[in-house]
């Protein structure tokens, strides 16, 4: 499978540039041949949109935008970020990625795990998903996890759980921490959290981070994919816009899982009875 | 921790910001105020990285006609980087003004001469359509060692999360001239000024306190177990609690059910 990750930079609350955006990066994945295209967290809307959240958000069922992803979707498959609001659910704002293949959404994430503190917002102005599913795609089973969800290990373990091949993390993460060499302190942490994932769920980890400013927030770049052996295959530059293309051998979870039989030897009920207990026993 | 920084890789998030955030409100020139200290070098070296140097103009604006060592540093900064400059004295209104309303205190005569800067500053700002690039830096801002309305106004302010310390560093990176970096830190707000004489601790001292104060989030307790004296940590600390409004836009009582800063809350890069 050939894989693409769009590092762009999307304009802050303007989704018509932002379509126009998408659509360059969709032509350029194709003419390379691409079988999977992503783009980071909010990729349609922009990151830091506070109030105009309101403004920016689509309902995919009605969409027009959607419908033209939709239809794009029959040559190419994409995840895209946006904001979610529903006919049946109006003034609950969701911070989506919606997964298109074939003239469907295959499946749309809602961000659970909403930063709030220091310098982010996020559930001021979102509402949060509640729910970790993994869903059949052409290219195996997937499970997409928005930005700190990937940071909160847990949501792991239950893709994990729920059978996820490839975990794809969308993401707009700024970069903070100038201490170290080449490179924010932050893009290590992600990157060190892609690696163990890959490695102890055996499946592909790739995360699509985007560039670019907004408010003088710096994001960070730095996409990359490691394999489920835990291997870096591929890494976008830090900071700059960029079109990574990276083949991928699908034929590798199996491989990795024979060596490591981790996913074998899982045991969710013993995870959800602990689970259970601990839950039970707060005491406050 | 440390506050050693990775000057290549800030620098490219600074040209970065510069760059991006002037085209996105349409802006290809940048102008800044040359003083020829440290911080508005640097700044200016950025500026010529990120726009070319073309794009660039320095204005320098002492007081008094005398060419001093100052107007001369900052001149030889623009030759260098080949960057526009220009001097303009603002001694003719400033001298109207205090004519009128006579003082002989120093700080109010520093700040109108800080605040004549500004306005001049924004006035070519239209008449060149160029932003003003701020050249305050993340210790002065914490400190509230600059003038509101004065040297604090800009319209983007690149070396506002750098301490003092790493304004240094990238100075080293940047090789500015080491005749200006050795320069004593001064605002310049009257003769033999110095801004370490003025705030009573080096640079040094300051900027390893408000390092772990700010960026940290240590505690006064933590600090002085450190070995820093207390004395010095609750004086830093009383220059941060007491500038804060120089932070701010001025507060608006919320009478309305939706008021700007409390809860009419949009992005500084709107649609950009």
């Amino acid at each position: 499978m050939k894989v693409a990750l769009a590092q762009i930079s999307p304009h802050l609350g303007n989704i018509r540039k932002n379509f126009d955006l998408h659509l360059q990066a969709v032509d350029k994945a194709k003419r390379e041949q691409a079988d999977l295209l992503i783009f980071p967290e909010l990729s349609l809307t922009g990151y830091l949109l506070k109030d105009l959240v309101e403004t920016a958000a689509l309902d995919p069922d009605k969409s027009p935008i959607f419908k033209e992803f939709k239809s794009l979707s029959r040559d190419i498959s994409l995840v895209l970020g946006f904001v979610e609001e529903k006919a049946q659910d109006k003034g609950l704002f969701y911070n989506s990625a919606a997964f298109l293949d074939k003239g469907k959404i295959l499946h749309i994430h809602r961000k659970v795990f909403l930063p709030t503190s220091g310098m982010f917002d996020e559930a001021r102005f979102f509402a949060q998903g509640r729910n970790f599913r993994t869903f059949s795609a052409p290219y195996g089973k997937i499970g997409i996890l928005i930005c700190r969800d990937f940071l909160h290990y847990a949501a792991s373990y239950l893709l994990f759980t729920g059978g996820s091949e490839i975990v794809i993390v969308v993401s707009a993460a700024p970069g903070r921490g100038l201490a170290g060499k080449n490179g924010f302190a932050t893009s290590r942490m992600w990157e060190l959290m892609g690696e163990a994932i890959s490695r102890f769920s055996s499946a592909f980890v790739i995360y699509c981070n985007r560039a670019g400013l907004e408010d003088g927030i710096v994001f960070a770049g730095g996409s990359f994919i490691f394999n489920p052996f835990g291997k870096r295959l591929a890494q976008a530059p830090y900071l700059k816009r960029n079109f990574l293309i990276q083949e991928v051998d699908l034929a590798e979870i199996r491989r990795a899982r024979k060596n490591w039989p981790f996913k074998r030897d899982d045991k969710p009920e013993v995870i959800l009875e602990a689970l259970k207990r601990i839950v039970h026993d707060y005491d406050d | 921790m440390t506050m050693t920084i990775d000057c290549p890789f800030a620098a490219r998030i600074l040209t970065a910001f510069i760059k991006e955030e002037l085209a996105k409100f349409g802006f290809k020139k940048g102008i800044l105020g040359l003083s020829g200290g440290l911080d508005s070098t640097v700044c200016a070296y950025l500026a010529a990285r990120a726009l070319g140097p073309k794009n660039v103009l320095g204005l320098i604006l002492p007081y008094g006609p005398s060419f001093n060592e100052d107007v001369r540093d900052a001149v030889r900064t623009a030759k260098l980087l080949k960057i526009r400059h220009r001097i303009i004295d603002i001694a003719p209104m400033v001298d109207s003004y205090f004519e009128r309303y006579p003082t002989e205190n120093r700080v109010r005569r520093g700040n109108k001469m800080a605040r004549e800067r500004m306005s001049i500053l924004y006035d070519f700002s239209a008449r060149e359509k160029a932003l003003i690039l701020g050249t305050s830096n993340k210790t002065e801002l914490l400190i509230g060692y600059g003038t509101i309305h004065g040297d604090l106004a800009s319209a983007i302010n690149p070396m506002g999360d750098l301490y003092k310390t790493q304004v240094k560093q990238m100075a080293r990176y940047l090789k500015v001239p080491v005749k200006i970096q050795k320069k004593l830190p001064t605002a310049g707000l009257w003769a033999g000024q110095t801004d370490e004489g003025e705030i009573g601790m080096t640079y040094a001292e300051l900027d390893e306190v408000l390092f772990h104060l700010v960026d940290e989030r240590e505690s006064k307790e933590e600090l002085i177990a450190r070995g820093y004296p207390k004395e010095k940590i609750e004086k830093i600390m009383a220059m941060i609690k007491r500038s804060e409004f120089k932070r701010k836009l001025p507060p608006i009582p919320k009478i309305s059910s939706r008021t700007i800063g409390h809860d009419f809350l949009y992005p500084y890069d709107w649609d950009k």
